[in-house]
């Protein structure tokens, strides 16, 4: 297990450096120069030249990224080019508010697909499992900026139940995570449904019945646990898909978290700000999948993971 | 039963774990100092004077003086520091006392300021006459640092009289230093010979407000209680960077934000309708237009048909009327109407296209391909125009390309000598001075070609202080544009702020300035 852990954190580690690396070549190459950005159109050449040196941008790219490099190996971020704030800080204090917008949602969503899902799975082909599949077919078939929109309009708007912007306590949870489930519940709801018919048609099923075994205790001990490894398998894959959904949402939203916190800083070509909500992005969406292959072992002991002891 | 016990407590656990989190969490807001916050209030408008201001415009710039025209800055830098006068009503021949209780022209380079005597500094330190000579003549780049504020100014000195009298002595005859120093705000003197980094951390002026908390994307102002005009009614006033239109549209409307800015024209009847909800405009004050980079097509330097054809393709009253629905008012000249000096264009270049298909082909550009940029979430519906006017050019034999882009990327294509766009669909605002309305198509601005005709028209109107020899000169400048037609003017583009009624008046000026002093609060 040990030597699997230093294999798997050391594949980590090279996909973090490339992704960072990527970004970092990126915006230096595609995004443009900020020092024009925050000059006027009339601004004199000086000028444009001072906030280049002053941004640290008047150095060859391969420059900036070793002093890029030096600086991330001993936990600095950098600063800002608007204003002089640490990086690192205003990073970390909008993660845990998209950690907690996506946990809530994988809560909230494995919740409702275990409930419809496993439902759908007992009563195939009855009007619950046709229903079922028609709120699949509905929810994957709608653009998540609209529907925030239309929850805003109708909930925080008209009704005046919930607020429509901004993370000001429990409720704001409510139209953010209903947006995201939307997303995410369909493919989980399909995979439960269909993993739990596959298992309850093994022999191993069918003899715990012959047994006498009550049909709850099949369900939740038996059929569950086996049913669960897709499962965490999809939530561990589509966990980059809920980062890249919290970008949209927490900008409807205006949430406080990395999606946002991201995308204000590309609009003003903030790149320090880019890459460090970049990073953290990447060190979140690959420690949720170590995490995942972790769990495998623990919910099937017949999986030995390649390189464990 | 145990089971469902299992799954409720867990549930539950999280719930609990979640609430206590969310009461402490710190949603991306540093302190100015110490770069912490506290989310439970920050964004509460409910509290009886804290107004909550959501902006379209990220804050490009930081606080170093006279280093950038962002309009965001510019209007947060209106609630901080003070300027030796104030033009509250938008007239340019109406200023008002600020800091300066009297002024007077001494000759034709020289101006004397009479400062009012009970000002301090947000830091405690009395204002005086060698602030505002030092300010000034580093704004205006007397002292030789280049400034982006300079393009505004002639190089101007300054003389302390007494303690409470400055004289501004400018280095040739400056017909827009009323409205330069309206420009312009003053500083500390410590605080300049501190330097930049000094003045980028804590801005220090004599304003309204006191900067107290700021965040990449929002800004938090306390009341200076010890202001010489009396302390605002507005206790915490806080600025707030929202990109998309609809969400700041939504958070007023439920009640989580007290105003909002660029009100996007289909949701003007929606708010209208609402109940204790206003719209307030600065109308045709921000000259919107084709801009070209001169060096990227020769056709286009070299063809006075070719940009003929381009402007006389253009259906622009159908855009304003239609596409930007009304709220815009189509340009006849390179100034907007609201500038000094303004005057109308002739011909009016309706839109004729046999005209401008011949024109095409006289100047061998038929097929010609370029590439229209337009930048999408500022101004309003700009890919619904830029789509149309690209339908327009496409009919007169015209190949172009509309590219969306955000912003910042409009912008840095325009500046990179690999840019590939040709046209780009962006504005200009000025505050009704026609020197700074003007001057943008003159050298060094990275937009022009260096037109003699046009930099010594600029140059003339800037140093021409007799009124009517003033008015001629930038009578002949707009005709030579008009004529010429470096760029494309499409229209003159509203600037709307929306607000709850529980803000009182609100002033929106014409250089977008949106003024919470003396604005007032209630129920």
């Amino acid at each position: 297990m040990l030597l699997y852990t230093i294999r798997r954190t050391a594949q980590m580690l090279v996909v973090v450096l490339c992704v960072v690396t990527l970004v970092f070549l990126l915006l230096r190459i595609a995004a443009g120069d900020p020092a024009r950005l925050m000059n006027a159109p009339d601004a004199p050449d000086d000028v444009i030249e001072a906030t280049r040196e002053r941004l640290g941008l008047d150095e060859p790219i391969y420059i900036q990224y070793l002093y890029f490099l030096r600086d991330l190996l001993g936990g600095d971020l950098g600063q800002s080019f608007q204003g002089s704030y640490s990086v690192a800080q205003v990073v970390f204090a909008a993660l845990p508010n998209t950690a907690m917008l996506a946990a809530v949602t994988v809560l909230v969503s494995t919740v409702i697909a275990l409930a419809l899902g496993i439902g759908a799975a007992l009563t195939r082909g009855s009007w619950l499992d046709r229903s079922v599949q028609v709120y699949v077919a509905f929810a994957q078939s709608i653009p998540s900026f609209w529907l925030a929109v239309v929850l805003v309009l109708v909930f925080a708007v008209q009704l005046g139940w919930l607020p429509a912007v901004d993370f000001t306590g429990p409720s704001s949870f409510v139209l953010p995570v209903a947006t995201m489930a939307v997303a995410l519940t369909p493919i989980l709801i399909r995979t439960i449904r269909q993993s739990f018919i596959e298992t309850l048609q093994q022999d191993y099923i069918r003899a715990a019945r012959a047994r006498g075994i009550a049909q709850r205790k099949i369900l939740l001990v038996h059929t569950l646990k086996v049913a669960s490894l897709p499962l965490v398998t999809l939530i561990g894959l589509q966990s980059g898909m809920i980062l890249a959904g919290s970008y949209v949402v927490e900008n409807i939203f205006n949430w406080p978290g990395i999606g946002k916190l991201a995308v204000d800083a590309l609009t003003s070509r903030n790149f320090p700000m880019v890459q460090g909500a970049v990073l953290i992005a990447a060190v979140t969406f690959v420690l949720v999948n170590f995490v995942v292959d972790m769990l495998y072992t623990t919910l099937d002991p017949r999986i030995r993971l390649k390189g464990a002891s | 039963m145990r089971g469902k016990l299992k799954w409720s407590t867990g549930i539950a656990t999280v719930a609990l774990v979640i609430t206590a989190c969310s009461a402490n969490e710190v949603p991306g807001e540093n302190d100015a100092d110490d770069q912490g916050g506290d989310a439970g209030d920050s964004n509460d408008t409910s509290g009886d004077d804290s107004v909550r201001f959501l902006i379209a415009e990220n804050f490009w710039a930081d606080w170093v003086p006279y280093q950038s025209t962002a309009q965001s800055q510019a209007r947060l830098n209106v609630h901080i520091y003070d300027t030796l006068l104030q033009f509250p009503s938008g007239e340019l021949d109406q200023p008002v006392p600020s800091l300066a209780t009297e002024w007077e022209q001494v000759d034709a380079t020289t101006w004397e300021f009479t400062l009012r005597e009970d000002v301090t500094f947000h830091d405690g330190t009395p204002l005086d006459a060698e602030d505002v000579k030092a300010s000034i003549e580093l704004a205006s780049g007397a002292t030789g640092a280049e400034t982006v504020l300079q393009t505004r100014w002639v190089p101007t000195t300054g003389e302390v009289v007494d303690d409470h009298t400055v004289r501004l002595v400018t280095e040739e005859p400056f017909a827009s230093l009323l409205n330069a120093v309206r420009q312009t705000p003053i500083v500390s003197s410590e605080d300049i010979e501190a330097g930049q980094d000094t003045m980028a951390q804590e801005p220090n002026g004599t304003g309204p407000f006191t900067l107290v908390e700021e965040s990449e994307t929002k800004k938090t102002m306390e009341a200076n209680e010890d202001y010489w005009n009396g302390p605002p009614e507005i206790g915490e006033l806080v600025w707030e960077f929202v990109a998309d239109p609809q969400t700041r549209v939504s958070a007023l409307l439920a009640g989580q934000a007290d105003a909002i800015d660029r009100v996007p024209a289909e949701q003007h009847a929606t708010i209208e309708d609402e109940d204790g909800f206003s719209l307030v405009s600065a109308t045709a004050s921000e000259q919107v237009n084709l801009w070209s980079i001169p060096d990227r097509e020769p056709m286009w330097d070299e063809s006075p048909e070719l940009r003929r054809a381009v402007m006389l393709a253009i259906d622009r009253p159908a855009l304003v009327d239609s596409l930007v629905m009304g709220e815009s008012v189509t340009a006849d000249s390179f100034a907007p109407e609201t500038t000094l000096h303004h005057t109308s264009g002739s011909p009016s270049y309706e839109q004729d296209l046999d005209e401008a298909r011949q024109l095409v082909q006289e100047a061998g550009a038929e097929g010609l391909e370029f590439e229209l940029w337009v930048a999408s979430g500022f101004l309003p519906r700009a890919e619904q125009v830029g789509e149309a006017i690209a339908a327009n050019l496409n009919e007169v034999g015209l190949n172009v390309r509309v590219v969306p882009s955000d912003v910042a990327g409009l912008v840095d294509d325009s500046n990179s000598e690999s840019g590939t766009g040709l046209l780009y669909h962006l504005s200009w605002s000025s505050g009704g001075d026609p020197d700074a309305a003007l001057g943008i198509y003159a050298t060094p601005n990275r937009w022009t070609a260096g037109d003699e005709t046009i930099d010594q028209l600029v140059a003339e109107g800037k140093t021409t202080t007799d009124p009517q020899q003033r008015a001629a000169v930038y009578d002949e400048l707009q005709a030579y544009l008009w004529d010429e037609l470096p760029h494309i003017p499409l229209y003159y583009s509203d600037f709307t702020v929306a607000y709850s009624d529980r803000v009182r008046d609100l002033r929106v000026l014409p250089n977008y300035e949106t003024d919470f002093y003396p604005a007032s609060i209630g129920e």
